[in-house]
């Protein structure tokens, strides 16, 4: 028992002091999961809301393939990134392998799904009235969509939330497409691996709670952008 | 009516759900500054017409012309100019000013609103300073529904369309609803076609009244509409037994369930039995509302008869001389011959 509390005061005074092994860590992985939920929102959520405003032949079947794909395993993703970017893979000659770059290629293919499924639930539940109103206002296209979308947004929000709460806590990807290299791909998640396997416990109860700290700003942000709006 | 007035043609007009059909429509003419009501029973079409006078949805088959042209939705014509206002109005999430403001906002012609949609709030009686910065959910359903009102007022719009807009709002919304659309026909001369059950709105304000049943238009003006199902009884007669086990008789329908349409002159109300005619058939029913038709000055006799509602027209010397008031038991009498069929 002693050495979890031991371990929550050098939390604290790793976080305190600044110690630049810990930062690293910190800063690989906002930089990593930004890129990645960067792109996951640009893909995501125009396909979720085709997905949910459309009728179209198959859109069942995509349907129950994208929801197949939240429960995809993290190592799965990271065997497959790793087999298409390694130096034998068809994608070999962009030599992403073991960068962050690499890990934001996998961790976008874990967050896609989620922000495709739950843009178009939110879509999906919509009223059916709002189309007929933001015509009748005289909307185009254009704004007809654009219109639809922040109507939805808490929707929206709510699937760059998860996705992001996703993307921070995976190990799977970023240890087996970055490596762990220390100062380099070394992420929050794969750091706590390994200062566990090392035995030092403190600087994984440092890391975790850094990890909290940042999902805790992150849902701080959101709730500040939801009043607002 | 002439070219030149014309605002709506429709050709050959039919709309489906689901296969079923919603809609068909022969032949319609609108004309420009016109106030025009639809009438008839739930699901008879009364919105789905609107939807596709709106260019909110496109119709299966047919053509509707705006100004001469062929329109589909989205054409730069319609848009901003032909607006509709739904019974459950929409809000969108954001303050009633915003709300009003957005179709100014799209146009993006304006960049002050400020002044059009405090305008447009004081046409529906809303004030600016206790409701401008309100948000979408702080309303009640007459103000939500005024609120959406003063959305399409704003755009200063050709066509305003408007289903039961005062179906489920408080006696006081529904006036300023009714106020605030004869005004914009007046100052802009806007035309409205307006879908309700409301006799006063129809009767004393309509230019004109469309029939609506299973889709399609059975003639204009005030007109009683009996859907059957018809069974033969003697002497070629036929009927429909209503609830309270009254009959309608009728001359041979056209089909089992052909529409029988009578003409409200065509039936005479008496308020004793010694008054009855040699020739007719009558029913037992009770007044529910008289109203004044605003064309003819004539009076409108609404009269409950087991399940349904028939109209009478009578004369003010008739009603004031027969003592006739809403709440008083009447019999209707009319001559099975004088029923059309739709």
């Amino acid at each position: 028992m002693d050495f979890i509390i031991t371990g929550f005061i050098k939390a604290i005074q790793l976080l305190i002091t600044g110690d630049p092994e810990t930062w690293s860590a910190v800063s690989a992985t906002v930089t990593v999961s930004s890129y990645s939920i960067g792109a996951s929102l640009l893909i995501g959520i125009p396909a979720g809301f085709f997905l949910g405003q459309f009728e179209f032949k198959g859109k069942r079947q995509i349907r129950i393939v994208v929801d197949t794909l939240l429960a995809l395993p993290t190592v799965l993703i990271g065997l497959l990134v790793y087999a298409f970017i390694s130096n034998r893979g068809p994608l070999g000659q962009m030599g992403i392998l073991f960068t962050l770059p690499g890990i934001a290629v996998g961790q976008t293919i874990l967050a896609l799904p989620i922000v495709i499924a739950l843009t178009a639930t939110a879509v999906e539940s919509m009223d059916r009235l709002l189309r007929i109103t933001l015509m009748s206002l005289g909307a185009g296209r254009r704004q007809l969509v654009l219109s639809s979308l922040w109507e939805v947004r808490f929707g929206i929000l709510a699937a760059a939330v998860t996705a992001y709460g996703r993307v921070m806590t995976e190990v799977g990807i970023s240890m087996m497409v970055g490596g762990n290299i220390k100062w380099h791909t070394r992420t929050i998640t794969t750091a706590i691996a390994l200062e566990t396997n090392k035995g030092s416990f403190a600087t994984g109860v440092a890391l975790g709670l850094v990890l909290l700290l940042i999902a805790f700003a992150v849902n701080i942000s959101v709730s500040f952008l939801r009043k607002r709006t | 009516m002439t070219v030149s007035e014309e605002l709506y043609r429709l050709n050959g007009l039919e709309h489906y759900y689901h296969r079923k059909p919603a809609i068909r429509i022969d032949q319609l003419v609108i004309g420009r500054n016109q106030i025009i009501g639809l009438m008839g029973p739930n699901g008879s079409g009364k919105s789905t017409l609107l939807k596709l006078l709106a260019f909110v949805e496109k119709p299966s088959r047919g053509e509707i012309r705006f100004k001469g042209k062929p329109t589909e939705p989205f054409s730069r014509s319609i848009r901003s100019r032909v607006t509709l206002l739904t019974q459950t109005p929409y809000l969108m999430k954001r303050s009633v000013f915003d709300n009003i403001a957005y179709a100014l906002k799209i146009r993006s012609n304006n960049h002050r609103p400020d002044d059009d949609v405090h305008q447009a709030m004081a046409w529906v009686g809303l004030s600016v300073s206790e409701f401008s910065q309100r948000r979408w959910h702080e309303l009640s359903g007459g103000e939500a529904q005024r609120v959406a009102l003063a959305a399409r007022l704003v755009l200063k719009p050709e066509v305003l369309l408007l289903d039961e807009p005062t179906a489920s709002v408080d006696a006081n919304s529904a006036r300023l609803i009714r106020k605030a659309s004869l005004r914009a026909r007046k100052e802009w001369g806007t035309t409205l076609v307006i879908a309700t059950h409301d006799w006063q709105w129809l009767f004393e304000m309509c230019d004109d009244v469309l029939h609506l049943h299973r889709g399609r238009i059975f003639g204009t003006g005030l007109k009683n509409i009996i859907s059957g199902s018809w069974q033969p009884v003697q002497n070629g007669l036929w009927e429909q037994v209503l609830e309270d086990n009254q009959r309608v008789v009728v001359t041979q329908p056209p089909s089992l369930d052909s529409v029988a349409v009578l003409d409200p002159g065509a039936l005479q109300v008496m308020a004793s039995s010694a008054d009855k005619p040699a020739i007719g058939t009558c029913l037992d029913g009770v007044i529910a509302r008289l109203t004044l038709e605003k064309q003819t000055g004539s009076i409108v006799a609404t009269v409950t008869v087991a399940n349904i509602n028939l109209k009478a027209r009578l004369s003010s010397t008739r009603v004031d001389r027969c003592r006739l008031y809403p709440g008083r038991k009447v019999t209707l009498y009319y001559d099975p011959r004088s029923i059309q069929w739709g």
